[in-house]
């Protein structure tokens, strides 16, 4: 039986923690959602918003919490002539060709930062992230506390973007109906390329987040996106705030198959529960899209 | 899916470099030797080091006029595959180095378990290879080698070093002792059976053993457990990723030993530069320096920092060993047959840069070990007291 404090604190962690993810994920689902695009280089995504975090801070000296913003809109900025150029032109041999289009992009990109950054392990070294937050008996990283409410705040104003917006209205339609959406009017490759650059927004600020926090490779991403996956499932394809609470539920199962059986089996615990919902409950605990 | 169709891919590429390569590498002049190393994923940080003492050894020989083969001065070729960190991959490069590339003999990658994959094929093959990296004890529990040859320190001694290193500076702790370790075959002998049977010989409480995969990212309940338990001494066997992660994630979790031991990962200087002033006092055994008195040791230090920028790792000097252990057996067989080969570096008996090599029964060298420690971003040797370069920092800052 664990000590009460550690496992409070374990669980407090892992559901900051998922918060955290929760952000990265969005980006994959709204793709998913929209586009029907299982983003192989979501993870990939998420490194270059963790580069661009690593880098913005050791030239700048800024914090890279700060230079969010920027980060965002540079990976968004990214994304647009890689859809452009690379997807778009595929849009109607169906969803596998665009598939195999972003695994190829994801390996050309962990080399691009093996080639560019080394293979080296790296981590953004801001005073904070090494510091805990002390709550009577619960210990927390003081970062996974900065990095959930910046995730929270990220997720709340694309639902903003999404539900309230003339441009959620198309995102919406172009989701549920493409050519239903096209005859009303709604510009499908316009909405479909803003959807990817969101997407890509998302995962890179996501990045800079989980680069303050963690250390990261240029193998990493993979890892992220099995997490993502995970999430998305959880939540719902497509659903905003459903994604927000699957990364919750994620982070707090894995952190109580870690108190139960081992940290090791954090990852286990996570993607058993991504096949038994895939299994029975396809759409997610939270139904609806975006 | 993703990683199949990586796996896939990696494979069709590695036949397609291969079959590119094979030309050339089949030139009659030249003598090819080969090696797979981690160049990309978790173990990069150890491969680029590797990488560098390979060449360099093989390019000094070169510029010597190369090596005295059936009375004729031979150019060395070597050509290096890059494993990605997989175990699957080494041993892939390993038969695409013998089949292919038609290579004499071969030199390791790094990690017992990326050393085994390949030595196992070179083995069956029955072609030379020799190989640092890889601890003696897990090299030595695979199988009776007869083709492979391995120049690195023995587990036992590492276990040792770092808890003699705290005893004989006179540091007091509460004698509570946690240890963490990953699943990896070097992790389990160090972990999982030679630390409990060390800090029970040193007086030690082991109130934790906590394994985990290699790969693992999340270590919130294991420091939480150890913190609770009140652990002054935290021993710890990870990969450079999760020693990274460790370290972080127990200070976010407000947790301090007063000793901090994380082998393997904490070595190379990327460790440092990831963490910056949260590496001080972080202790990790070490097998070479450049203040040794061996041949070279300096002058090689110097020269990977002179055209890296780089502060320089102990790999540099076991690989650079490695080769030149295998193109004097090869010097000294006067031939590329791989049986003569392999019957010369039964009979290495030298002093190199990383100390005197004399291979046992079990074609092991054993290196001696010392206790480093990260201070301001260098490892200074705070143990023994024979090569002590600097003061024991106690307790972790």
């Amino acid at each position: 039986m664990p000590d009460p404090g550690v496992a409070l604190s374990t669980i407090a962690s892992g559901v900051l923690l998922g918060g955290m993810l929760a952000l990265a994920a969005l980006g994959l689902s709204i793709v998913l959602g929209v586009m029907r695009l299982v983003n192989l280089a979501h993870g990939d995504f998420l490194l270059v918003g963790a580069y661009a975090g690593l880098f913005f801070f050791e030239v700048t000296g800024v914090d890279p919490l700060i230079g969010l913003p920027v980060i965002g809109l540079l990976i968004a900025a990214l994304a647009i002539p890689l859809y452009r150029f690379l997807l778009q032109p595929l849009a109607e041999r169906g969803a596998e060709a665009q598939m195999m289009t972003m695994f190829a992009v994801a390996i050309i990109l962990e080399n691009a930062f093996v080639l560019a950054f080394s293979a080296d392990t790296r981590s953004i070294a801001v005073s904070y992230a090494a510091l805990p937050l002390t709550l009577g008996v619960v210990t927390i990283p003081l970062v996974y506390v900065i990095g959930f409410a910046i995730s929270v705040v990220a997720i709340l104003i694309v639902h903003w973007l999404v539900s309230r917006t003339a441009f959620g209205r198309d995102l919406r339609a172009a989701a549920v109906d493409p050519e239903a959406a096209a005859t009303i009017g709604v510009d499908v490759k316009r909405v479909r390329m803003l959807t990817f650059a969101l997407g890509a927004a998302c995962a890179g600020v996501g990045g800079t987040l989980i680069g303050t926090a963690f250390q990261f490779t240029p193998a990493s991403g993979g890892a992220y996106l099995l997490n993502s996956l995970a999430i998305v499932v959880l939540g719902g394809l497509g659903n905003v705030i459903g994604t927000l609470f699957g990364g919750l539920a994620l982070g707090a199962l894995q952190s109580l198959g870690g108190l139960a059986l081992g940290d090791g089996y954090r990852d286990l615990v996570g993607m058993a529960l991504f096949l038994i919902v895939l299994a029975f409950r396809p759409e997610g605990f939270a139904r609806g899209q975006a | 899916m993703r990683k199949i169709i990586q796996v896939k891919c990696s494979l069709a590429a590695a036949l397609i470099a291969a079959s590119l390569s094979a030309g050339a590498a089949s030139a009659a002049d030249e003598i090819v030797i080969g090696a797979s190393l981690p160049l990309s994923g978790p173990l990069a940080g150890f491969g680029s080091f590797q990488q560098w003492g390979y060449k360099r050894a093989v390019d000094e020989v070169n510029k010597a006029g190369g090596i005295t083969v059936d009375g004729q001065k031979r150019p060395v070729k070597l050509i290096i595959r890059d494993d990605k960190t997989d175990p699957n991959q080494t041993a892939a490069n390993t038969e695409t180095l013998i089949s292919r590339d038609h290579v004499v003999a071969m030199l390791g990658s790094c990690t017992p378990v990326l050393v085994n994959a390949g030595a196992l094929v070179a083995d069956r093959a029955k072609k030379p290879l020799v190989t640092g990296c890889d601890p003696l004890e897990a090299f030595k529990s695979v199988r009776k080698w007869n083709y492979v040859w391995d120049i690195f320190f023995d587990e036992p001694d590492l276990a040792n070093a770092e808890l003699k290193a705290v005893e004989e500076s006179g540091a007091k702790t509460n004698k509570k002792l946690a240890i963490w370790h990953d699943n990896g075959p070097d992790g389990q002998v160090v972990g999982g059976k030679l630390w409990p049977e060390v800090a029970k010989s040193f007086g030690y409480e082991v109130v934790q053993n906590a394994e985990f995969p290699v790969d693992n990212q999340q270590f919130t309940s294991i420091i939480g457990e150890a913190k609770s338990k009140g652990a002054d001494v935290v021993l710890v066997d990870a990969i450079t990723p999760q020693a990274v992660a460790i370290r972080k994630q127990m200070a976010a979790a407000g947790y301090t030993p007063k000793v901090l031991n994380i082998e393997k990962g904490a070595e190379p200087v990327q460790f440092a530069e990831a963490l910056g002033k949260l590496s001080d006092g972080v202790l990790v055994g070490g097998y070479w320096d450049p203040s040794f008195p061996y041949p070279d040791a300096a002058d090689l230090a110097k020269a990977f920092e002179s055209e890296t920028k780089l502060s320089s790792s102990q790999h540099i000097a076991d690989s650079y060993a490695a080769v030149q252990v295998l193109l004097d057996a090869i010097a000294a067989a006067g031939s590329t047959d791989p049986e003569k080969i392999n019957a010369a570096l039964a009979k290495t008996d030298k002093t190199y840069v990383v100390g005197p090599v004399k291979f046992d029964e079990n074609h092991t060298a054993k290196l001696p070990i010392v206790a480093l420690q990260w201070q301001g971003g260098k490892t200074v040797i705070v143990w023994p007291k024979s090569a002590k370069a600097g003061e024991f920092l106690f307790p972790l800052p």
